[in-house]
């Protein structure tokens, strides 16, 4: 639902890994719980009770127990009266029951009619924005700032206590409240585009708001419905507990009533006021519980980082060492197996590209170096190694250090991947101040040579300015000058590119390979665009399905693909050397699922050149030779090569 | 840089635009020049891409068109009829001859309706439009659309993945049989073997409809495959415009060869894109004088800053708004 949008970048990616489960339905899997059904029951119950009150055996409320010897007067709670009995002798359970309707009809038509008209009134002003927007605003806050008391004792004076005075004057304080609530949510989701597809399909405004906006802001107006109904029911206790309720028996009035004798009859006032709690609770809890029901945030696993068995450990010469890595999530739809037996290795000045479409695994095999899982539950099995330091199973200081010394990070998104509100100078010098024993006028001197490096203009001023003052290229030049702070082993490069415009993209990649080179670092470019390590890495990894399935020198892999992905994502890309209205190829059907991978070649049900084996055998595949493939029937030159 | 000038205009077009002025409102009274007096037209079956980086204005000249943004001036014919002139209700009936698909096909999606609905909404908006049974047609624009299966209509977006609700987007656009479809950015959110899928289906949907597109990229390999001409934007301005092959085999504004020379792994022979663009991209609250992009270009000379370059005919169908061109490409 649109109201919370996943907001870190990161969070963004672990769902594309989660993603190819599709086929089920995650909106309606998700369940309410435990709280909501015991929540929900008790609400049942109360209006069962309100409105069979009559015919239930309960005795008269306002019967005197002193009269009839029923109930004895301050009568101990039990058998007799499971609430007990007042000062007059009047059952305590026939009076809480009695004070149910009262506070069930008021909460109930004063959310119905508040929550209508405050939706109304939000969201046209939130969809029309301009001058509309602006008048309903400042009326909101005006009717929020207004103090209610004073409207409700100058209305009391003049009106009465009925309930329909109490209904009208609760109802009209509601309004603002569900207005503001409706306006932000319609203003969000006017920007999305099917509200423009909609106007551009000819729609009225009319009926964009009741056909586009109404039905998505409705779950949210329900749930923050059940809230504002506790509201009212607070309020109402807060109002007869100063002498100004209803003239009904409402719980407001029974605790106020008991509340004298409370030193000694405690369970006068405190059965209402049990009972007020609970209800109050209760339509929270509902309420909580349907938010959950829109915010993905609220179904997110809760974070945490296991450890399985290991592979083999690395010779010693390699900057970054990975064997038989497998890493599984574990969600609510089961485990997804994102990285599934992967090996890569690095040395020094190399640089690796890892090519593959969104949910293919690949961010997840640079995620798992660095073990950043934004919200989720991760088991890695085999080895990651970075620099010698095991990241997997060495003492989290070891790791922490190697994650700020040997790793430099570039990230798609260069403006979340910097802190607003700090100066860029003291993003670039925190690396070095926390992991190194620089002064702070070396960690300066050297953040302004990085500044340079990186091809920064003006970087004395620049140090001084925030990442809004910079173009979107120039903040990601910023992000790698902060990544190469501690003069890292190994840059890690997650789509470093994807976010900026050509021109800036050839800069920004002539930028990384330069000092990749230089520096002799090693550098993990994870990429969905095959364009993008043509001439900038020696080696390239396609990854499809959690597994590398080609992996290769970079030249060979484009003028020799072997496994069948690789031709077609190469095939399927729109090539500059094509005429135009060239047919493309394309890949039929979708990835494989990930929860269960299927059991041979995980590109067989796509794959034109299937047969039989590829659905039952995996293939096996020699990865210590230069080029390796995955492929029972590989294209290319020899292609007998078959397993 | 400078678009001004209208001789490259055609007659007879579907669709017209001329000296199209978007500027939108920013603080301390400032302006934003996000379009600034772009002409081009469309021919009835051709499909015209515009390229450009972010700040060209090639959004805002598609919404513009479209009606979502409000245009400061310029006039833009739709079948003869000037939009500019039409309000209110006379305007949405106007525009009704045209479509538009957007970059986020799921985000172009309202969750909670079903894809039955969706697909039908310009039928429920403008009740019938063509004759024949209403169901029938809708469910062929499914079927070309490769979504033929029975059970699709009925389920919700959310259950598709990204290149199929960009087909349900397509479905929805074309069940109006649109006189002109503007697509911006449409397959940009998609996967690369998906792109493809998409780009061949739009291929196939002209042919099949006789469509007219405006199909607005940042991408230059996707608007080379899918486009008969060809418009490069700069800063609210066109540099160049042309048929696809002659824009890529002969790029002749200084702009559009630094574009091309940036697509990794080109192959078109240009210089290094660092020689030929410089610098960054101008506020376009307070764009450059002359054209607009002197700042960042290696031949800009004095005449550049004082005076804009007109659209010249280059070669017949070629045209380049710049006073030094580069013919030797």
């Amino acid at each position: 639902m649109p109201l919370v949008e996943p907001g870190a970048t990161g969070a963004k990616t672990e769902t594309e890994a989660v993603a190819p489960i599709k086929g089920g339905n995650p909106g309606q899997k998700r369940r309410l719980g435990l709280t909501f059904w015991l929540s929900a029951g008790w609400i049942f119950t109360l209006v069962f009770l309100a409105l069979f009150r009559d015919i239930l055996p309960i005795r008269d409320p306002d019967e005197l127990g002193i009269r009839t010897r029923e109930v004895a007067k301050f009568e101990s709670p039990g058998r007799n009266a499971f609430f007990g009995g007042d000062g007059q002798g009047r059952d305590m359970f026939a009076r809480v029951v009695q004070g149910a309707r009262p506070a069930l009809i008021l909460g109930l038509t004063v959310t119905i009619i508040g929550g209508i008209l405050g939706s109304a009134v939000g969201v046209t002003s939130g969809y029309l924005r301009g001058k509309v927007d602006t008048v309903t605003t400042v009326f909101i806050d005006i009717a929020l700032a207004f103090p209610g008391l004073v409207l409700l004792i100058a209305v009391r004076a003049t009106f009465g206590n009925s309930m329909f005075v109490f209904i009208v004057l609760f109802s009209l304080t509601s309004i603002p409240g569900y207005a503001r609530i409706v306006r932000g949510a319609s203003f969000a989701l006017s920007e999305r585009d099917f509200v423009d597809a909609a106007a551009a399909m000819g729609a009225t405004k009319r009926r964009i708001i009741l056909r586009e906006l109404a039905p998505n802001i409705a779950l949210p107006v329900l749930s923050f419905a059940f809230i504002g109904f506790a509201l009212v029911i607070v309020a109402e206790g807060g109002l007869a507990f100063i002498g100004l309720s209803l003239d009904e028996t409402t719980w407001g009035k029974l605790i106020a009533d008991g509340a004298g004798d409370i030193a000694r009859h405690a369970h006068v006032a405190l059965f209402p006021a049990t009972v007020m709690f609970l209800t109050i609770l209760a339509f929270n809890l509902v309420g909580d519980s349907m938010r959950a029901l829109y915010s993905p945030r609220e179904v997110a696993t809760q974070r945490r980082l296991r450890v399985g068995a290991m592979a083999d450990t690395g010779s010693g010469d390699e900057v970054l060492y990975i064997d038989d890595l497998f890493t599984a999530l574990h969600t609510p739809n089961g485990d997804v197996h994102a990285v599934d037996g992967v090996s890569l290795s690095l040395k020094a000045g190399e640089a690796l590209g890892l090519v593959g479409e969104s949910g293919s695994g690949k961010t997840m095999i640079l995620r798992s170096i660095v073990g950043a899982f934004a919200l989720a539950d991760v088991t890695r099995t085999g080895t990651v190694e970075v620099a010698g330091v095991d990241m997997l199973r060495a003492e989290p200081a070891d790791i922490k250090r190697t994650l700020g010394t040997q790793i430099g990070m570039v990230s798609q998104n260069p403006l979340t991947a910097l802190n607003p509100v700090r100066l860029i100078e003291h993003q670039i010098t925190e690396p070095m101040l926390v992991h190194t024993s620089m002064s702070k006028s070396e960690a300066r001197t050297r953040a302004l040579e990085l500044m340079q490096q990186v091809g920064i203009p003006a970087p004395e001023r620049r140090l001084r300015e925030y990442p809004h003052q910079l173009s979107g290229g120039m903040r990601q030049r910023v992000t790698i000058a902060i990544a190469l702070a501690n003069e890292p082993e190994l840059l890690l490069a997650d789509e470093p590119t994807t976010a900026l415009d050509v021109t800036v993209q050839d800069q920004i990649l002539r930028l990384l390979s330069d000092l990749q080179r230089d520096r002799k670092m090693a550098m993990v470019l994870v990429t969905h665009d095959l364009a993008v390590v043509k001439g900038f890495t020696d080696r390239v990894a396609i990854v499809y399905g959690g597994e590398v399935i080609e992996s290769g020198p970079t030249e060979q892999i484009f003028s020799n693909p072997r496994h069948r992905y690789t031709v077609a994502l190469i095939q399927s890309m729109p090539n500059l050397d094509l005429p135009s209205h060239s047919e493309l190829t394309t890949i039929e059907g979708t990835p494989p699922s990930l929860v269960s991978p299927p059991r041979g070649c995980r590109f067989a049900a796509r794959c034109p050149a299937a047969q039989d084996i590829c659905n039952t055998t995996p293939p096996s595949t020699n990865e210590a030779s230069e080029h390796w493939f995955r492929c029972h029937f590989p294209a290319g030159d020899d292609a007998e090569g078959a397993a | 840089m400078a678009g001004t000038g209208t001789a490259h205009l055609r007659h007879d077009v579907v669709l017209s635009v001329t000296e199209l002025v978007v500027e939108f409102p920013a603080r301390k009274k400032q302006v934003v020049h996000a379009v600034s007096g772009v002409s081009f037209d469309l021919d009835k079956g051709e499909t015209l891409g515009i390229v450009g980086e972010s700040g060209c204005g090639k959004t805002t000249t598609g919404r513009a068109i479209m009606q979502l943004e409000s245009v400061t001036s310029g006039s833009i014919r739709l079948n003869g009829v000037d939009l500019a002139a039409e309000q209110g209700e006379q305007l949405r009936q106007a525009r009704k001859a045209m479509q538009m698909i957007f970059q986020d096909p799921v985000s172009s999606l309202n969750p909670s309706r079903r894809v039955r609905e969706i697909v039908r909404e310009g039928i429920d908006i403008w009740g019938q439009t063509r004759e024949g049974d209403v169901d029938a047609w809708v469910a062929e624009v499914m079927e070309s659309v490769g979504l033929g299966d029975e059970d699709v209509a009925d389920r919700r977006p959310h259950e598709f993945s990204g290149g199929q609700c960009q087909r349900i987007n397509i479905a929805r656009a074309l069940v109006m049989e649109p006189d002109v479809l503007i697509l911006d950015e449409p397959v940009s959110a998609l996967d690369v073997s998906v792109q493809a899928q998409i780009l061949n289906l739009l291929e196939g949907l002209k042919r099949q409809f006789g469509l007219t597109m405006l199909f607005i990229s940042h991408d230059l390999a996707v608007v080379k495959n899918i486009s008969d001409r060809v418009m490069v934007m700069y800063l609210g301005k066109v540099c160049e415009i042309a048929e696809t092959a002659d824009l890529f085999s002969r790029p002749t504004h200084p702009y559009s060869r630094a574009l091309l020379a940036s697509i990794p792994g080109n192959t078109l022979g240009l210089p290094q894109a660092s020689e030929l663009i410089s610098g960054e991209l101008p506020s376009p609250l307070n764009p450059p004088s002359g054209c607009r992009f002197r700042t960042r270009c290696p031949h800009a000379t004095d005449v550049c800053t004082s005076t804009e370059p007109e659209l010249v005919e280059h070669e017949p169908g070629h045209w380049v708004a710049c006073h030094h061109p580069s013919v030797n490409a």
